[in-house]
């Protein structure tokens, strides 16, 4: 090996985190609810165009402050395990 | 071993030796029968290989990245519009910093259909952000297949890497080709080492949305590792004697007669045998003239260039592609490197053969240019059978 160094080696990769768009204002008219029917598969988080979702454990979590109340992950869930209820 | 195989044959022999995991498969002319040949070699139950078959190139090109992101070598191949048409996923794949390799079998690119030989399909992707290389032989074609998983997986590279060769030239053309041993290939090319690894598991993505700073980061990231692969390719050149003891990959490019040339020809790809033989001819009359060959466009060489060719009286690049409206971008490329007195020549496009003689006549006119006067321009060379050929329409609009 010679020596070279990694110094500029550099990866497109990210991990869920807020979405880009900031922190969600007082205009949301629904949240999902994840209910204990869920099976930790995952869709919800690839789908969720604002990477709000994560799965830790045995369920899919929500962060709130920044979910824009889209529906996209109670339409992707294989079980029907998130209902989007409203918030007025 | 040596065995009697065309270029196609070489390549789809490289990636069973290489174990590739995933191949994405979309035929195009010229490079159909490397698909093929994988496909038959699956069928005969030789590889284990996931061939995958998909709807257009822009879809191998993602079933390429998509395999190699996940974890497994992934091999494709293409030629021309097919290229083309791939553009975007070839960014995607190189600014993933995806280990993958493909094979280019190139083409002159439409309109109008021709589906002859030419350079210009392969050398409009030098801004993607591929490792790209060039053979000159089926032999070579093996080779550097061979060495570019090696390369790509590389972690001081971790850039994918293309492998161009002649159409029809190479690709259909068959030869004498020294054949690995299975045993020597896997102990040339490791398991496969890849910089990331998609798994839902631990909720990892690639690619989203990046801010401008981190985004210009990235960019530089892959220009470093290309520019600093020029090691690594050396590195794996020189071990690559172990897989094949009649190969010299010791250098990027290659010379002939060079050393105590006044001028030098500069080729890439297949014709750069004829070139040989023309100088061949050339240094039994007296005429000290040399030939440097560029096997790799990226990473440009350009210390080895310099110190290979700076000294040099005069230079005379021959391109099998354009840069419409400027002039071949080989002859281009070699601008930016040398202050030389320097002549470009863009020829044999489109399948119009250039034979030893040709290479002869525009060598030597291009010695008595630069004993005359100002060699500096760019000429469009047409062989005899063409020199006389009217364009026309088959039928007139008006
Ligand atoms: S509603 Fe939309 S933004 Fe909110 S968690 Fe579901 S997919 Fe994400
Ligand atoms: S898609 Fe449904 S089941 Fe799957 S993790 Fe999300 S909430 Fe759970």
């Amino acid at each position: 090996m010679s020596s070279l160094s990694f110094e500029y080696q550099f990866f497109p990769v990210s991990h869920p985190a807020e979405g880009a768009g900031g922190k969600t204002g007082n205009w949301r008219v629904v949240k999902p609810i994840v209910s204990e029917r869920c099976i930790a598969c995952n869709a919800c988080f690839l789908w969720c165009p604002e990477g709000t979702i994560q799965v830790r454990g045995k369920r899919a979590e929500v962060n709130y402050e920044y979910c824009k109340g889209c529906g996209v992950c109670a339409n992707v869930c294989p079980v029907k395990a998130i209902s989007m209820v409203s918030e007025t | 071993m040596m065995k009697i195989m065309s270029g196609n044959e070489a390549v789809a022999l490289a990636v069973k030796f290489s174990r590739v995991g995933v191949v994405g498969i979309y035929p195009i002319t010229p490079q159909t029968t490397i698909i093929e040949e994988l496909a038959e070699m699956r069928a005969r139950g030789e590889i284990d290989t996931d061939i995958v078959r998909v709807e257009s190139e822009h879809s191998a090109m993602g079933v390429t990245l998509g395999a190699a992101v996940a974890g497994t070598r992934a091999f494709t191949a293409t030629s021309s519009q097919g290229l083309l048409y791939m553009h975007e996923m070839i960014w995607w794949t190189a600014g993933s910093r995806a280990p993958v390799v493909m094979v280019v079998a190139t083409r002159a690119v439409g309109a109008p259909w021709n589906i002859w030989n030419e350079n210009t399909d392969f050398m409009s992707e030098r801004d993607s952000g591929w490792i790209m290389s060039f053979a000159s032989s089926p032999q070579e074609a093996l080779d550097l297949t061979l060495q570019a998983f090696r390369i790509s997986e590389d972690p001081r590279v971790f850039v994918p890497m293309m492998v161009g060769m002649d159409g029809f030239i190479l690709s259909h053309t068959k030869t004498n080709v020294y054949v690995p041993s299975q045993e020597d290939v896997d102990q040339f090319i490791p398991p496969r080492r890849q910089p990331y690894v998609i798994d839902p598991e631990t909720q990892e993505s690639m690619g989203n949305i990046f801010q401008p700073v981190h985004y210009m980061k990235l960019r530089q990231s892959i220009n470093d590792a290309i520019q600093g692969s020029i090691d690594v390719i050396k590195e794996v050149g020189r071990e690559y004697e172990k897989v094949n003891p009649l190969s010299d990959y010791k250098t990027l490019n290659v010379q002939y007669k060079l050393e105590d040339a006044d001028y030098a020809i500069v080729t890439m790809g297949a014709w750069s045998l004829d070139a040989m033989e023309a100088i061949d001819k050339l240094r039994e009359k007296g005429v000290k003239v040399g030939l440097y060959r560029i096997r790799y466009i990226r990473p440009w060489a350009e210390q080895e260039i310099r110190r290979s060719l700076e000294d040099k009286r005069a230079i005379l690049v021959f391109d099998r592609a354009t840069s419409l409206g400027r002039a071949g971008p080989l002859y281009l490329e070699m601008k930016a490197t040398l202050q030389s007195p320097m002549k470009g020549v863009i020829a044999g496009l489109g399948g119009v053969s250039m034979s030893k003689k040709d290479f002869y006549e525009v060598i030597s006119n291009f010695i008595e240019e630069v004993k005359f006067g100002n060699p500096n321009k760019v000429e469009w060379y047409y062989p005899g059978e063409v020199k006389y050929v009217e364009l026309g329409t088959p039928r007139s609009a008006y």
